[in-house]
């Protein structure tokens, strides 16, 4: 199944478009959470990497969204049962978009994307925002875990401890996260123009794109 | 008619005095260039000026006179003809990289140029054959390691075929082996590239390829000379601040060893190679007190992984890690780091504090050191920058602030990844003044690097990692000489100076 991972960003990306409007559509709250409960568990059958992570979020989104629902709707004066459908049926709607967009985020890399652009003769700036858009955010949160590693090396107690003390330290992450956000945006900047990128110009690519782009290089087939 | 010319160069950054002034030579066309400069002595602005990225990507304050390609000034040149023509590799090559594939990275500069697919195929293809990167096909560049990363950033240097390449401490975090398919790949490309200027504050390991010096001192640089007699000049390098290419080897006492500080035994980590086999497997290893433990390793052998094991950020399956007899590892990460302070290469991935005073009070409330913050810091030079944000710090001061921190921290244990600051004289006193506290008040360093003259030169006892296990444990004397170490195929130290000047 990891093979979908191949899949050309921009039909990953339909497909994302088309689910999730079927989610939007959903009758009612049944279906809605039986949809949502689908998509769950197509990243699991997909091996979507860090899956523990996203069901985490995705875990405090629908309670986040379940008790402000709730909330709104007891004071309008809706009765329990009827604003519990009507936040489950908003929850399940949210939990699929998130799922089915985490899916084209995490299997896309940037340089997948590069090439699924270069090879639709895309403007150079589309290609441009559409690969940092979906490939900075995993980058960025690996570098946040990575600091998180670093904090726990350098003597800080961040997981055994309480909500409060982790949100604080989480916190003490952003100061280095901000610096590599920049020169992250400094690396990218620096390197388009040292390596030629012309907004004027398309670009190609060295991969074989069609419905499915061409993760590596094969040594086995020597051929072009 | 020289090929590339500077005609009285200054650079700097807006101080009363430039950073380095009158910067004049010429080269001939195939003329290969070697310039040295101790740390901060401006070797990396001259650099990013010779490659025409200062001032054409980043202003320079001082920027005055002129460099010439085949008599055509580089500031008439757009970037895009310019940058086709010259190939970089920047000291920190993370400044080139972002979150792409290995082959991306290399074909990057070829597919902005429109170049078709099928050229671009062949020319990464035979890069990453000649650089041997083959089996990091596929690999985002961003999970390789810092030697990975550099040899990559080469190739795409070499990718567009540029006419000159200038290349800033590209042999930074490669091992022997590494090394030589730089020098290797470097004679290949000299069938197309006409100049190449590269600096190191080593001249040795690219003796070989390079057949002029000049070295940066005094805010300048001096006259161009033939490499191999400079060699023999111990003056000439101790004066630019330089350890001495023909220094005498200098074996570290062995001391008196104190009680054991760290005992790894039947060690099996959950981390598996491609192969389904453990990165580490069956890993036995101590330290004791009054020891500077010199790890080394080909690149993928397990060392990493070793360290963060003990660190307690790579998960084991089985074996057992103790701290002073006691078991630790169930410990978490932050009850080890008051026994194990950790010093990485790059010092940014471990600095969360605002202030350098901050930095080194959290290093002191581990509770083991009883000295002042001021202390700490001056010693490692480092007084009347406390109030400064370590990330406005150079990479040398973040690698003393880092030798600064774990002294602070009082640690029993001091593992050091790669000190990038020993490779001149002055950050070789620092890193040495650090030992001798480590080692003279009975706690242990493990010194894990690739540049094996510093690992003889310091270390009291070498291990060999390869391919997960540790096949030779002992002193580096009978270590250069082992299976273990024939089994990599790399010069012992000091042997590359007597091959280089022979």
């Amino acid at each position: 199944m990891t093979r979908l991972h191949d899949l050309n960003f921009f039909i990953k990306l339909a497909f994302a478009f088309g689910l999730m409007t079927v989610a939007w559509f959903a009758p009612n709250w049944q279906l809605g959470v039986s949809f949502a409960i689908l998509c769950l568990l197509g990243l699991w059958v997909t091996k979507v990497p860090k899956l523990k992570s996203y069901m985490k979020g995705a875990g405090l989104l629908t309670l986040m969204v379940i008790a402000s629902w709730m909330v709104n709707l007891l004071l309008q004066g809706t009765s329990v049962i009827e604003a519990l459908t009507i936040s489950a049926k908003m929850a399940s709607r949210l939990v699929a978009t998130t799922a089915l967009f985490y899916f084209v985020m995490e299997t896309s890399s940037p340089g997948a994307i590069l090439a699924a652009c270069s090879a639709a003769r895309l403007p150079a700036i589309v290609t441009l925002v559409l690969s940092l858009t979906f490939g900075i955010i995993p980058m960025l949160r690996d570098e946040f875990e990575r600091i998180a590693d670093a904090q726990r090396a350098r003597g800080m107690e961040i997981d055994n401890v309480s909500i409060v003390k982790k949100l604080r330290f989480a916190l003490a992450r952003g100061v280095p996260l901000l610096v590599q956000a920049i020169r992250t945006a400094h690396a990218i900047s620096f390197s388009l123009t040292l390596y030629g990128f012309d907004l004027s110009r398309k670009r190609t690519t060295w991969r074989d794109v069609g419905l499915l782009v061409e993760p590596r290089m094969s040594w086995k087939d020597k051929t072009q | 008619m020289s090929f590339y010319s500077t005609q009285k160069l200054t650079l700097g950054f807006g101080a009363s005095e430039p950073l380095l002034s009158d910067v004049t030579f010429e080269l001939k066309s195939s003329h290969h260039l070697l310039i040295c400069g101790a740390t901060g002595s401006g070797k990396t602005t001259l650099m990013m000026a010779l490659a025409g990225i200062i001032p054409k990507i980043m202003p320079n304050k001082n920027y005055a006179g002129q460099i010439a390609l085949a008599g055509t000034p580089l500031s008439s040149l757009s970037s895009d003809a310019l940058f086709s023509q010259i190939g970089f590799v920047a000291q920190t090559v993370e400044d080139q990289l972002w979150d792409l594939s290995v082959e991306d990275i290399i074909a990057f500069p070829l597919e902005n140029r429109g170049v078709e697919r099928s050229e671009i195929r062949v020319r990464v293809r035979d890069l990453m054959e000649r650089l041997k990167l083959t089996e990091l096909a596929g690999r985002r560049v961003l999970t390789l390691s810092g030697g990975e990363r550099r040899m990559v950033v080469l190739a795409a240097a070499l990718a567009p075929e540029p006419k000159i390449l200038v290349l800033d401490e590209p042999t930074t975090g490669l091992d022997p082996a590494a090394r030589q398919r730089l020098c290797t790949a470097l004679a290949h490309a000299a069938n197309t590239v006409d100049v190449v200027i590269v600096a190191e504050q080593d001249p040795i390991h690219l003796a070989s390829i390079t057949e002029h010096l000049a070295i940066i001192s005094n805010g300048t640089l001096s006259q161009l000379q033939p490499l191999h007699t400079a060699l023999n000049d111990t003056a000439l390098w101790n004066d630019a601040g330089l350890l001495a290419p023909h220094r005498p080897a200098r074996h570290s006492a062995l001391q008196a060893t104190g009680q054991e500080l760290l005992t790894i035994s039947k060690l099996r980590t959950k981390l598996t190679r491609a192969s389904g086999c453990p990165v580490l497997d069956e890993l036995d290893l101590t330290l004791c007190g009054g020891e500077v433990l010199g790890v080394i390793g080909r690149n993928g052998a397990g060392k990493t992984t070793l360290m963060r094991s003990i660190l307690g950020l790579s998960a084991i399956s089985s074996g057992n890690i103790a701290l002073e007899g006691e078991a630790a590892e169930k410990w978490t990460t932050a009850r080890r780091a008051r026994s194990i302070a950790y010093v990485p290469q790059n010092m940014r991935q471990i600095l969360f504090h605002m202030t350098l005073e901050e930095e080194v009070d959290f290093a002191l409330a581990m509770g083991n050191n009883t000295e002042s913050r001021d202390t700490i810091l001056a010693r490692y030079q480092l007084d009347h920058m406390g109030s400064l944000n370590p990330f406005a710090l150079s990479a040398r001061q973040q690698g003393q602030l880092g030798l600064a921190c774990a002294d602070a921290s009082g640690a029993i244990i001091a593992i050091i990844d790669e000190p990038l600051l020993a490779r001149d004289l002055e950050g070789r006193a620092l890193l040495e003044t650090f030992l001798n506290r480590m080692t003279q008040t009975g706690r242990a360093v493990m010194l894990v690097s690739h540049d094996l003259e510093l690992v003889d030169d310091v270390s009291t006892r070498l291990a060999i990692v390869d391919d997960g296990h540790i096949p030779f444990d002992g002193t580096c004397r009978e270590g250069w000489k082992s299976a273990a170490f024939g089994a990599l195929n790399w010069p012992a130290p000091y042997k590359a100076v007597e091959e280089a000047t022979s």
